[in-house]
């Protein structure tokens, strides 16, 4: 235990600002002020895999850690779809996930909006194959505000294509 | 014969063949009347690769005490995708049959059903409880959600159109399923692999190792109530993450493994970083050692024996943590010479399971160090000429021993086959819980960290 706080009060903060260039920090601020004038300062997402390789999960897992801190902007991710604004949804959307998806989006209050993450939301983009055990096609079962891509995005790119979704967002 | 390794059929011409793989060889049987023997009364993980054939293929299993479907949810129509005669893109929905659930009944005794969806960011998967009041009774995995038809995808395609795809099997294992396809494609074309090219594989399936290494050390004692950790562990997991990100352009080393990275143009950022990931790790292990709260719920928690381990032929991390020695890295020259060294601990708890990581982390660390300084450029062999047959080949992937087969015909693939160490690893995961109360599962669950995408492909 001493060995703890001699390091707790000796080191400095580790993860700040370390690679996050000026930019991440510009869209930091503005996540942070569009959240709080069009979210009332908390936006719930509930992050939905319906067929994913498990990057993308990691990835927005890897938002929440230190050098991220998405709490720290007002963007949580919540537990329920009952509790969220924001469905987050990656993943192919195999054929035994697509009912539980659909389910999903019927759960959340209204209103609702439904963001897709990682190239194989859009079969076309993705290196999958259509096959029999695949239903694809999200945007025609759910109507989908915005898409972010890459495979796997990075958290920045996530981070980013929340802001873009904010801006597109009319209120 | 010793450790069943994996069960599946493929066609040899127009014939279906059974192939049983165990751990002394592979035994190959042509099927007569669409009829096989079921052997899950003596390896009970068979149960699982026999379920799935049945589904795949209608071939009837004799003696089996489980005929359930297992790919093939509630809505799913009766086909069999995996015969040759099947070739259908889509598929309709057909109304609810109810799955019966292995359920312990009697008065007082209660069902929890958890999943698909589930209250973290983790991946879909159901999970069904027998209660009596906090104690589990017994816990039914059962998952197949992910089912892609990722084996019926590859059919047809060459070697080279298939690396994309199961780069993005599961993406947490990515360097591990690249290697294994790497193997067979030098096993094809009947070349030596270059030493370097070797080593900066190792180089990168144990970055790979550490990334999923350092984020369990957090998520571990995160759900056992230590949440400080779970800040540290994914710091160290994001420092990884970036370096593997320099050095192969992806996050998760996506379609890096068949290419000439220069990893030696960038040995010094390699070592900055092996010597101050040594340090931190030393340092929250000294740490985490000092939490008796901590330890309260790790120590006893989840307990496989070692006799169950064996029975149920364990891999990976969770058989190491119950004594069973099972490591694909041992049989390597490469691992040997750069000072790998197994990991082995004898309770079978939660506990064990966490120091496997602790010092396969520490370990893999040591290797890299090793496996940089030797490393020289190479370039990539220009063959193309893949000769026909079947290739397997085994890679130790962060959570245990993943195989892979390819059967070519005509320089196609005929059959892709690939058996997840979760496969196997989730059969026995109920075996961890009857000492244990509900609220104890996440952190036993944790503390195997399986894939749900491997297993489901």
């Amino acid at each position: 235990m001493i060995r703890f706080w001699k390091k707790r009060f000796t080191s400095k903060i580790v993860t700040d600002n370390l690679k996050l260039d000026t930019e991440m920090i510009e869209i930091k601020k503005e996540l942070k002020s569009l959240v709080a004038k069009k979210f009332a300062r908390s936006l719930s997402i509930r992050m939905v895999d319906s067929g994913s390789c498990n990057a993308c999960e990691s990835e927005c897992n890897a938002l929440s850690n230190p050098y991220y801190n998405l709490d720290r902007l007002g963007i949580s991710f919540v537990a329920s779809p009952r509790h969220a604004d924001v469905l987050l949804v990656s993943g192919v959307n195999t054929f035994n996930m697509n009912h539980h998806l659909i389910d999903a989006y019927n759960q959340m209050p209204s209103p609702k909006y439904v963001i897709t993450v990682g190239d194989c939301t859009k079969l076309e983009d993705s290196v999958f194959d259509k096959t029999f055990a695949i239903a694809g096609e999200i945007d025609k079962k759910i109507p989908v505000s915005y898409h972010i891509k890459g495979c796997a995005p990075t958290p920045n790119e996530i981070m980013k294509g929340l802001l873009m979704f904010l801006k597109s967002f009319p209120k | 014969m010793g450790r069943l390794i994996a069960r599946f059929v493929q066609y040899n011409n127009q014939n279906l063949e059974l192939v049983d793989v165990f751990e002394s060889g592979c035994e190959k049987k042509i099927i007569k009347d669409e009829k096989i023997d079921s052997i899950s009364k003596t390896y009970p993980t068979a149960r699982w690769f026999e379920r799935k054939i049945k589904d795949d293929y209608n071939v009837t299993i004799q003696g089996a005490y489980d005929n359930r479907v297992l790919l093939h949810h509630e809505r799913f129509p009766k086909i069999h995708p995996m015969r040759k005669e099947f070739n259908k893109k889509s598929i309709d929905e057909v109304d609810f049959t109810p799955y019966p659930y292995e359920v312990i009944n009697g008065e007082g005794v209660f069902n929890v059903s958890v999943g698909p969806i589930h209250a973290g960011i983790i991946e879909p998967g159901h999970f069904h409880f027998s209660q009596a009041g906090e104690q589990i009774l017994h816990l039914e995995v059962r998952h197949f959600y992910k089912y892609r038809g990722i084996e019926k995808m590859c059919e047809g395609k060459t070697i080279e159109e298939i690396e994309k795809i199961v780069a993005r099997i599961s993406g947490n294992e990515s360097v591990a399923y690249q290697s294994a396809l790497n193997s067979i494609k030098f096993q094809s074309l009947h070349v030596k692999e270059d030493i370097n090219q070797q080593l900066q594989n190792a180089i990168l399936l144990e970055l790979e190792r550490l990334v999923h290494h350092f984020t369990d050390i957090g998520f571990i004692p995160n759900d056992g109530g230590f949440g400080a950790a779970l800040s540290l562990g994914s710091k160290y997991a994001e420092d990884s993450k970036e370096i593997l990100n320099h050095l192969s352009g992806s996050r998760f080393g996506f379609d890096s493994v068949s290419q000439s990275l220069h990893l030696e143009n960038k040995k010094d950022m390699l070592l900055e970083f092996v010597s101050n990931m040594t340090k931190e790790i030393e340092w929250f292990e000294d740490w985490v050692s000092d939490i008796p709260s901590l330890w309260d719920r790790l120590d006893t928690t989840g307990p496989l024996s070692l006799k169950e381990a064996k029975y149920y032929g364990c891999v990976g991390v969770v058989a190491r943590g119950s004594g069973l020695s099972n490591d694909v890295r041992n049989k390597s020259e490469i691992y040997k010479n750069y000072g790998f060294k197994e990991a082995r601990d004898s309770v079978g708890d939660v506990a064990s399971r966490f120091k496997i990581r602790l010092f396969e982390i520490k370990n893999s660390l040591q290797m890299v160090k090793n496996m940089i300084r030797d490393l020289k450029s190479f370039d990539i062999s220009t063959c193309k000429e893949f000769k026909d047959g079947e290739f397997d080949s085994f890679v130790e992937s962060s959570i245990g021993e993943l195989y892979m087969h390819i059967k070519l015909k005509d320089g196609l693939i005929e059959r892709f086959y690939v058996r997840d160490p979760s496969f196997i690893n989730w059969q026995a995961l109920h075996l961890m819980m009857p000492k244990d109360i509900i609220a104890d599962f996440p952190l036993i669950n944790k503390s195997c960290d399986l894939s749900y995408a491997g297993n489901d492909l």
